[in-house]
């Protein structure tokens, strides 16, 4: 027989102002199985709890509704007070009167009536409560990070330095991402590569970090604390244990006129290239899609100048499997090029070029040495447009979001242009200057004030070429919208920042949502932005948003934080609130037909099949079974299930059925 | 029908399997299923349009399955119902000969599976000329209209289940109204519970149904309650493009996504 004790919270007023509390606890006593019923100004205080604590050893309570808040806030602290006292955490339950109740309701009886109504629903829940007890599950303490930019690095290196494994797995030749092609770094305007090498090359030589480049995660299974990721290292075309990094391939290889990635297009590279001389890992891959032996079946002369006999032709793609506890998504960004632009020419004037190729013009390792000079001719612009928001704040352009670093890198694009072309003049077209952040509208203040940058607020609707010069055709809002027309040597567009290409395919292989953009989605967007919805994968930098790079840094420290609060224990435990899929006694094993229907609706992978067989291994039937482990305890199998053989712990069909008849029946009434 | 007649005989005769499942004349000229498992048997096998029953209901029974290798008899409906239930692993390919019928009454013998997905794919089915009409006459109704034919309708139901028992695609052996802990769904003959059984079944069969109409014809209240699934069929064409039982990949129409599905808001 059941014997359940009802405690009804006030809250202090934030209840008991619109629900009559005691008639509430009142009414409760009155229901079948209900043996003890209070209510109290504050249940979750430490005499609130005694309170529930003493009232399951004195009446021998077999299950305990609470009506106070929302289970979010208080469960787990009522749930811990009934364990304390001897009770199975589990046979607590929540009637969320605040709310579901107080908070939404003005003070009318029916707002009491629907206090007691939830009430009731609980306690004929709770008798069907059932003990259960928490799932444990290992965790494999080590960690794999995806991608090699500063967040990558950062999340990396952090981890290791807490003494956990880690193997960061890089998509290109070289770690660094787009952090080491940039100039400089706002706002202090310090050299990006020379604050981050020194990082790549911790990463290299950490006895904790296993750095695998020209790599890329093919798939994902298992769960927290249990994942089994499958990697592609591609070919590289080089032994790298006897490669000493030389260089001599790279310099003898006849193949030079490659773009450069790293140069975005405004340089070049031979077909066997490290991507910049200060890569990590310092050793070159043979680009096979522009190699001439690849695609001749001649050459081979890098195998010959190679001191060390290290070039392999015939090396193929290895794929690997690695056990991990953890991942970081860490794949970082990429920008819109300026051939998405119709009115700013598709890209087809050479000196309209983006943010990130000004970058390589001002770095004194770019294809210039430091000096501006435009790409078509190599002259130095004496005119120079940046043009801001370029696609971002665009609905038009379907890029709805601000991409939030190119105010800053814009001011930053303009002063470094001013310190290097004394007599130069740079326009800026903004639609609003967003710099908030610590030093950083001082930083914009100095652009235009001390660089004397020309800051004009409107938008460009038009670039072209006209005698060798190129017109920008802008909007002056504060003059009132008038028209204004600049000849320009060479234009920087500001272009939007946007999801790399490929995230989406990730994120289906490792199963994180992602956003209409197709940037990685953070589980709850203050509270947990280093989650996702998928237990033990984290979001590290700018594959969740644009993101600068104190803030991709700062990320990729919270999500290694949350790795090693993670991996501080040698066991994960886990509320049991997961579905399970009913057995029997042979020869039906489970009314489960295994249609495995519900294998492609599960957002956990949760679902494996299960084979019962003979003793000399004939199958007899296969089943569906839900990893415990793995099951968030979503439900959604348990709808879709035909035969109704899946049910989920804690919010059985039993229970729900129950729930809803105690509702209805008092409607009839 | 010779040519089937000899093929089941063939088969039979051969060992190559133990039973032949198809059609045969029963009492007062009506068709019947046939199980067949001697080769002198055979000659009572027929196939003509009144062949009605979607026999793919007996492919996985144990009643059958125990009999040893089984041929089976299969008109159109047919073809794509074993498709259907091939994805659902309820079938396997090595454990069934198909002797595929065509409208026209002429045997296809099928190497395997994929060569019926083929076929079935170069020939579509449509809907009764009645089923059409009666459609189209309901979608032409205005909702309140619909609600009150369709509770007409169930208020004739004997909850014999026969709907349930002719249909291929109803495979499980404990139903949802045979779940009784809690009891969802009244399952005594009276009306209580008529409505939530018909529609649960139909949404059990959403993106399932081979379009057979197997469960209006058993109906012996006359209720055409094949109609909400082909409805139901329709619907799924117009949004998603396209049918069930049309394909050997284990991808079930309403509980996948692709990608570039049209609505991203599963995403």
């Amino acid at each position: 027989m059941a014997r359940i004790g009802v405690f009804v919270c006030h809250c202090g007023e934030n209840i008991s102002a619109t629900v009559d509390c005691d008639r509430v606890a009142e009414n409760a006593s009155g229901l079948p199985g209900v043996v003890h019923s209070v209510d109290y100004k504050y249940m979750c205080s430490d005499p609130g709890q005694t309170l529930i604590k003493e009232a399951i050893k004195e009446h021998k309570l077999t299950g305990v509704v609470v009506a106070a808040c929302s289970p979010r806030m208080h469960e787990p602290t009522f749930r811990k007070a009934c364990a304390e006292a001897g009770l199975n955490p589990f046979l607590c339950e929540m009637a969320n009167v605040r709310e579901h109740c107080s908070w939404v309701h003005e003070k009318t009886e029916s707002t009491t009536q629907k206090a007691k109504d939830v009430v009731r629903l609980l306690v004929e829940k709770v008798k069907r409560n059932e003990a259960l007890q928490p799932i444990k599950v290992p965790v494999t303490k080590k960690a794999v990070v995806i991608g090699g930019g500063v967040a990558g690095i950062q999340a990396s290196l952090d981890i290791a330095n807490g003494g956990h494994q880690v193997l960061l797995v890089e998509r290109e030749p070289s770690i660094g991402g787009h952090m080491s092609q940039l100039s400089e770094t706002f706002p202090t305007l310090d050299c990006s590569q020379c604050i981050l090498t020194p990082r790549m090359v911790e990463v290299a030589q950490h006895p904790n970090i296993t750095l695998w480049s020209y790599s890329e995660v093919i798939g994902l299974d298992g769960f927290i604390g249990n994942f089994t990721v499958k990697i592609r290292k591609k070919a590289k075309s080089i032994d790298e244990h006897l490669c000493t990094g030389c260089g001599l391939c790279t310099q003898k290889c006849p193949v030079r006129k490659i773009p450069s990635e790293f140069e975005q297009g405004l340089g070049t590279r031979p077909a066997i290239y490290t991507p910049f001389p200060q890569a990590v890992p310092n050793k070159p891959v043979i680009d096979k899609l522009n190699c001439t032996y690849y695609l001749k079946g001649r050459c081979k002369l890098c195998e010959r100048v190679c001191p060390t006999q290290a070039i392999r032709f015939d090396q193929p793609d290895e794929i690997v499997e690695v056990q991990a506890g953890a991942i970081v998504l860490a794949t970082g960004y990429d920008i819109k090029r300026t051939d998405f632009f119709p009115e700013y020419g598709y890209g087809k004037y050479k000196d309209v070029i983006d943010g990130l190729q000004f970058e390589r013009l001002a770095s004194a390792s770019g294809p210039t040495g430091g000096m501006i000079r435009r790409p078509s001719d190599g002259q130095i612009p004496k005119n120079i447009v940046f043009v801001a928001c370029a696609g971002s704040r665009d609905p038009a352009k379907g890029i709805e979001y601000c991409s939030k670093i190119c105010c800053m890198y814009t001011a930053k694009h303009a002063m470094l242009y001013k310190h290097k072309v004394h007599d130069g003049t740079p326009y800026v077209f903004y639609m609003d200057i967003r710099a908030a952040g610590k030093d950083y509208d001082e930083f914009t203040r100095r652009a235009i004030e001390v660089d004397r940058t020309k800051y004009i607020r409107g938008r460009v609707s038009r670039i072209y070429e006209k005698e060798g010069k190129l017109v920008v055709v802008g909007a002056d809002t504060l003059l009132g919208g008038q028209k204004v027309e600049i000849e320009a040597d060479m234009v920087v567009l500001a272009t939007a920042s946007v999801a790399n290409p490929g995230s989406e395919e990730l994120a289906q292989i490792v199963h994180v949502s992602y956003d209409r953009y197709k940037f990685f989605a953070e589980a709850h967007p203050k509270l947990k932005p280093v989650e996702t919805n998928t237990a033990g994968i984290f979001l590290a930098g700018a594959c969740q948003a644009p993101k600068d790079i104190p803030e991709s840094v700062s990320a990729a420290s919270g999500a290694a934080a949350k790795v090693l609060g993670l991996f501080a224990n040698d066991e994960l435990t886990r509320e049991p609130l997961v579905a399970v899929v009913n057995r029997m006694a042979p020869p039906l094993f489970s009314t489960c037909i295994g249609c495995f229907l519900c294998q492609p609706v599960c957002p956990y992978n949760a679902i494996e099949r299960e084979e019962f067989k003979t003793r000399d291994g004939k199958l007899l039937k296969a089943v569906a079974r839900i990893n415990p482990g793995l099951c968030q305890g979503c439900g959604t199998c348990v709808a879709l299930c035909r035969s109704k053989s899946i049910d989920l712990y804690g919010y059985s069909n039993k229970q729900i059925y129950t729930e809803v008849s105690a509702l209805l029946d008092e409607a009839l009434v | 029908m010779n040519k089937l007649k000899e093929k089941a005989k063939e088969l039979l005769s051969s060992g190559a399997v133990q039973v032949v499942v198809g059609y045969e004349e029963g009492t007062g000229g009506k068709i019947r299923p046939a199980f067949v498992s001697r080769p002198e048997d055979a000659d009572k096998l027929l196939y003509n349009a009144d062949c009605h029953h979607n026999l793919a209901l007996y492919l996985y029974k144990h009643e059958t399955k125990r009999i040893g290798k089984m041929a089976v008899v299969a008109p159109p409906f047919v073809l794509r119902s074993i498709l259907i239930l091939t994805t659902e692993f309820q079938l396997e390919e090595d454990s069934l000969v198909v002797l595929g019928v065509t409208p026209e009454e002429e045997l296809i013998e099928f190497a395997n599976f994929k060569e019926i997905e083929t076929w079935v794919n170069q020939h579509p089915i449509g809907m009764k000329e009645k089923d059409r009409e009666m459609l189209n006459r309901l979608n032409a109704m205005s909702r309140d209209e619909r609600w009150q034919f369709w509770q007409n309708e169930f208020s004739k139901c004997i909850k014999c289940f026969a709907c349930r028992g002719t249909c291929p695609m109803c495979s499980c052996f404990r139903c949802t109204v045979d779940y009784n802990a809690p009891q969802w769904i009244s399952v005594g003959s009276h009306q209580l519970g008529n409505f939530d059984w018909h529609l649960m079944r139909a949404m059990h069969l959403a993106g399932r149904c081979s379009v057979c109409g197997q469960c209006g014809e058993a109906c012996p209240m006359d209720i055409p309650v094949h109609l909400l699934s082909f409805q139901i069929n329709e619907d799924i064409f117009k949004m998603f493009g396209s049918r069930a039982g049309l394909t050997l990949k284990k991808e079930s129409l309403l509980s996948t996504w692709k990608s570039n599905d049209v609505e991203n808001f599963i995403r």
